[in-house]
């Protein structure tokens, strides 16, 4: 079905480090995606409108993608506090993407002052006064930075009008139903409990000794990797649950214990099956995962 | 409607089986209390229930895997009791303690054999128990209650954060050494009437 | 007169303030109005969350971040007595995932912002090309980048005593076709030749591809003359490529933490910074002077440091990273340890300074750690060398470097060719 006219969209930022806009950048179609649009404004491309005229004028955009933190006073540009631009752009716009965490749930800039740093419809995962006018419209698109695919699918998602199943926190079921532990080449050191005791192997499970979150993070980077290539436990770095409403948390690089137990299951798994299958896992010793995958020669 | 009738005849067999299974086992509890583990055979345990010999290894391969059964058994039955316990949202981490321990008192109490057999063959005889039984993954059932319960009680700030097996030493530890000076008919009271003093002293050991 | 300008796309945007005397400027203010705090959100955490956080700075020098956030912990263990012995091979995976960053960044440059705000000063169109390259390259270097980081933006697998990641040879062929591709790419259409033509050339001339474009366009706005500044440059971060030190009029290999000094400034949420009293230039055209490359130095004699010696310099340095990241490849030895600390030591007081080479200048993180936690965190990033609005005596080096202009236009054309970045600025 043909569009006589492009959808509008306007690339709008708060208080951000832009790790979104050069996430999507790297996508690799990015540039046929964005001539599907017409470009408001975007913080790379360029568009017959300056961000003084995105701020002063009343233009409209089918399409607004929030990136960055918002306060509702203190945060101006040309002279405007952006929250009160964002809402207004989102009172029209057909459709309100949060890309990154913290434009969903406050995310790293939050901490800096909570009280009055959140997301734009979400302050850590307590939908705000925002979320009750835009939560018709509204898509979490939270990670940090998102990746890449997220963001782009989600857009040629909603070119095609196909249906887009969003949890609770309005995020696209189709990635964050699943977790970042799925397709982790570690998976056999997981379910054998063969845990890393240093850094920079290749065998080893990370989520005991050093902090690892994947097994309860809803995000799909070991399913369609990062720059097509890697994911964080590919190379021996845990999963920092960047998709989550808690995120960061303190401590990251350690796993939080209750005397010496997961204080964090997996995903829908209960402490005591967890449990069980982890004293029975322990009590055996897989001679293939307690050596290297690989003996070079000297 | 055939189907139906086959698996329930299937599930009477099984159920049939696993109460034999169970009766040989009791048996073999209370004589291995009577007389001891090594002066035990299996034909002793064959007469006792009226089983002959041969069908009691169609149950059990061999006496070192019907010692193993009994401590997954003797595990089970105690750690459904603390399960019971840890599903008692309403129970303060001092009551879960007080019921944990009269469990395991009454346990001691009523049905000593589990406890001694815990006590003077499983700890004392590790050899018979390698292989199938190494680790602790046969008192996996027992344990995995004790972690929930210590779990918990972190995660709702009674219990202080520690290393698993400090905390479970003390609780464990001082409990099998009650039950054992009470198989030693040493101590002067039943075994009951200490249940609200240790239940004391272990929380005050282990509050944060 | 007093004119406002707020200037965008720099990684974020700026207010300028210029005043206008006889037709041309003669100072300009800078503003950079917010500012995020990371310094504080980082107070009382765990020492390693540093390796997380700071990379949140920015979104296109986050792996620069990294790397200089665990050189600060390297530092500060180093002078508490725990000696940091990285292998070579974290040395050099070290090297290349930060040297492909400073890539990526620079293709952005010439493609995102130089040839078409250079286009826009004869008020023509860019080409739509110009996007799909930087977007080609700046991809596929990344990727490179991400076989051993395990994603970009915002990795954390330099850890203290190494990296995390444990790659095979395999991963290695993977990426020397990555940048084989990358190196395609530049002969093919940024600079039109290839790289053995390219280190034989005599002048700016000779070089084709969409650079001479841009060359041309520079020549056609005097550019050879306009944007001086002091003439002072400095370099902190260790690199094998890069030599560290300070030239001012004259070169010093010795170049000292201990006489940089940052200071709150008027109205901005960005602080200044000096190094003894003085401004000095960060970036390409820095480490390129530093470096003493013949050709820089001929270059350097005769337009000094004109917007176009210090373009050049980014476009030289970018043919110079991708030349050493494949030799860098090339000598890798998988069956080295990636790690040498085991673990970080429990209760850890240390005092690091962590210095990089980012794409747009030298980068510094300090961190003081006491009892495991950070007690405090500073981080002075190279935009902050470049655009702070100066001290009492002298304005600062892009400020100086934009005196003269005769129009806005020409004015923050110039201002760009710092490559500006607005969110590292006011961390």
């Amino acid at each position: 079905m043909a569009r006589s006219t492009k959808l509008k969209i306007l690339w709008l930022q708060s208080i951000t480090c832009n790790g979104n806009t050069h996430s999507f950048f790297s996508h690799p179609n990015f540039m046929t995606l964005m001539q599907k649009f017409e470009v408001i404004y975007h913080p790379i491309l360029d568009s017959k409108y300056s961000l003084d005229n995105v701020i002063n004028k009343k233009l409209t955009c089918d399409i607004l993608v929030l990136e960055g933190a918002f306060r509702e006073t203190g945060m101006q540009k040309a002279d405007r506090e952006i929250y009160e631009i964002a809402k207004s752009y989102a009172k029209k716009a057909k459709h309100v993407i949060t890309v990154g965490n913290c434009s969903t749930f406050g995310g790293v800039f939050r901490l800096y002052d909570p009280e009055y740093i959140g997301g734009f419809c979400f302050n850590d995962e307590t939908p705000n006064e925002a979320y009750k006018l835009f939560k018709r419209k509204l898509i979490s698109l939270p990670g940090c930075p998102a990746h890449p695919r997220w963001i782009g699918n989600l857009l040629s998602m909603i070119l095609s009008q196909r249906q887009i199943l969003l949890d609770n926190f309005h995020r696209p079921i189709e990635v964050y139903g699943y977790s970042a532990h799925a397709g982790c080449p570690r998976n056999e050191y997981f379910e054998w409990k063969v845990d890393s005791k240093n850094y920079g192997h290749k065998e080893g499970c990370l989520f005991y000794e050093y902090g690892c979150q994947a097994p309860y993070t809803h995000a799909n980077c070991n399913k369609i990797l990062w720059n097509e290539v890697s994911s964080k436990t590919r190379v021996g770095t845990p999963c920092f649950g960047c998709t989550e409403p808690y995120f960061p948390k303190k401590d990251l690089w350690h796993t939080n214990t209750l005397m010496g137990i997961p204080a964090t299951m997996p995903m829908g798994v209960p402490r005591r099956a967890y449990l069980t299958i982890t004293g029975i896992a322990k009590s055996f010793s897989i001679k293939r995962l307690n050596e290297p995958i690989i003996k070079y020669k000297k | 409607m055939l189907q139906s009738l086959s698996r329930r005849c299937a599930m009477k067999a099984e159920t049939k089986r696993s109460k034999k299974k169970e009766s040989i086992i009791k048996a073999a509890l209370t004589l291995f209390s009577l007389n001891g583990f090594h002066k035990t055979t299996i034909p002793d345990i064959a007469r006792r229930i009226g089983m002959s010999t041969g069908n009691i290894y169609n149950y059990f391969a061999s006496k070192d895997i019907l010692a193993q059964e009994i401590i997954k058994y003797t595990s089970e039955v105690l750690g459904t009791e603390i399960r019971k316990i840890n599903q008692q949202k309403t129970l303060s981490t001092h009551e879960k303690i007080h019921k944990i321990v009269e469990v395991y008192f009454t346990m001691a109490t009523k049905k000593p054999e589990m406890i001694e057999y815990f006590l003077r063959v499983y700890l004392s005889h590790r050899e018979v128990f390698v292989g199938e039984c190494d680790k602790m993954i046969c008192v996996a059932g027992f344990i995995t209650e004790i972690m929930i319960f210590f779990a918990d009680g972190v995660e709702c700030g009674d219990l202080r954060d520690q290393d698993f097996f400090s905390a479970f030493g003390l609780f464990m530890g001082y409990l099998g050494g009650m039950a054992f000076l009470n198989g030693e008919a040493i101590l002067p009271r039943a075994l009951e009437d200490y249940i609200d003093d240790i239940a004391y002293n272990i929380y005050n050991a282990l509050k944060t | 007169m007093k004119v406002k300008y707020l200037i965008e796309k720099i990684e974020g945007e700026a207010e300028l303030e210029f005043d206008f005397k006889n037709g041309l400027v003669d100072n300009v203010n800078i503003y950079f109005p917010f500012y995020r705090g990371i310094e504080e959100i980082l107070k009382n955490r765990d020492a390693m969350d540093a390796l997380v956080i700071t990379p949140r700075v920015c979104g296109i020098c986050n792996h620069a971040h990294l790397i200089a956030s665990v050189r600060a912990i390297e530092n500060g263990l180093n002078k508490a007595g725990i000696n940091i012995d990285l292998t070579q091979k974290a040395i050099s995976l070290r090297e290349f995932t930060l040297s492909c960053e400073i890539v990526q960044s620079h293709f952005k440059w010439f493609y995102l912002v130089a040839l078409p705000q250079l286009l826009n000063l004869d008020r023509m169109k860019c080409p739509d090309n110009y996007i799909l390259k930087a977007s080609w390259a700046s991809t596929n270097i990344v990727k490179a980048l991400a076989i051993f980081s395990g994603q970009w933006p915002h990795a954390s697998y330099a850890v203290p005593g190494g990296v995390s990641c444990d790659p095979t040879y395999e991963d290695i062929i993977q990426a020397e076709s990555l940048v084989d591709e990358v190196i395609r790419f530049v002969e093919n259409e940024l600079i039109g030749m290839n790289i053995d033509e390219y280190h034989k050339r005599k002048e700016i001339s000779n070089i084709k591809g969409d650079m001479a474009i841009m060359f041309g366009m520079l020549d056609k706005h005097n550019m050879k003359i306009k944007g001086k500044s002091y003439d002072r440059f400095a370099v902190f971060g260790e690199h094998p490529i890069f030599q560290t030190g300070q030239y001012n009029k004259k070169y010093s290999n010795d170049i000292d933490f201990s006489h940089i000094e940052e200071h709150p400034q008027h109205n901005s949420k960005a602080k200044s910074v000096t190094y003894k009293d003085m401004c000095y230039e960060v970036g390409p055209l820095a480490r390129a002077i530093m470096t003493k490359n013949d050709f820089m130095l001929n270059l350097h004699d005769k337009y000094k440091d004109s917007v176009l010696t210090r373009v050049y310099a980014r476009l030289d340095e970018t043919i110079k990273l991708l030349v050493h990241i494949k030799s860098l490849l090339a000598n890798l030895n998988v069956k080295e340890l990636s790690c040498t600390l085991a673990n970080m030591p429990k209760a850890l007081e240390a005092d690091g300074v962590g210095m990089v080479e980012a794409a747009r200048g030298s980068l510094i993180h300090q961190s003081i750690i006491k009892d495991g936690k950070i007690q405090k965190y500073n981080i002075i990033t190279p935009t902050q060398w470049n655009l702070s609005s100066g001290t009492q005596k002298e304005a600062g080096i892009a400020a100086q470097a934009i005196k003269g202009s005769v129009s806005i236009e020409e004015a923050t054309f110039i201002f760009r060719t710092f490559d500006v970045c607005s969110v590292c600025t006011t961390h």
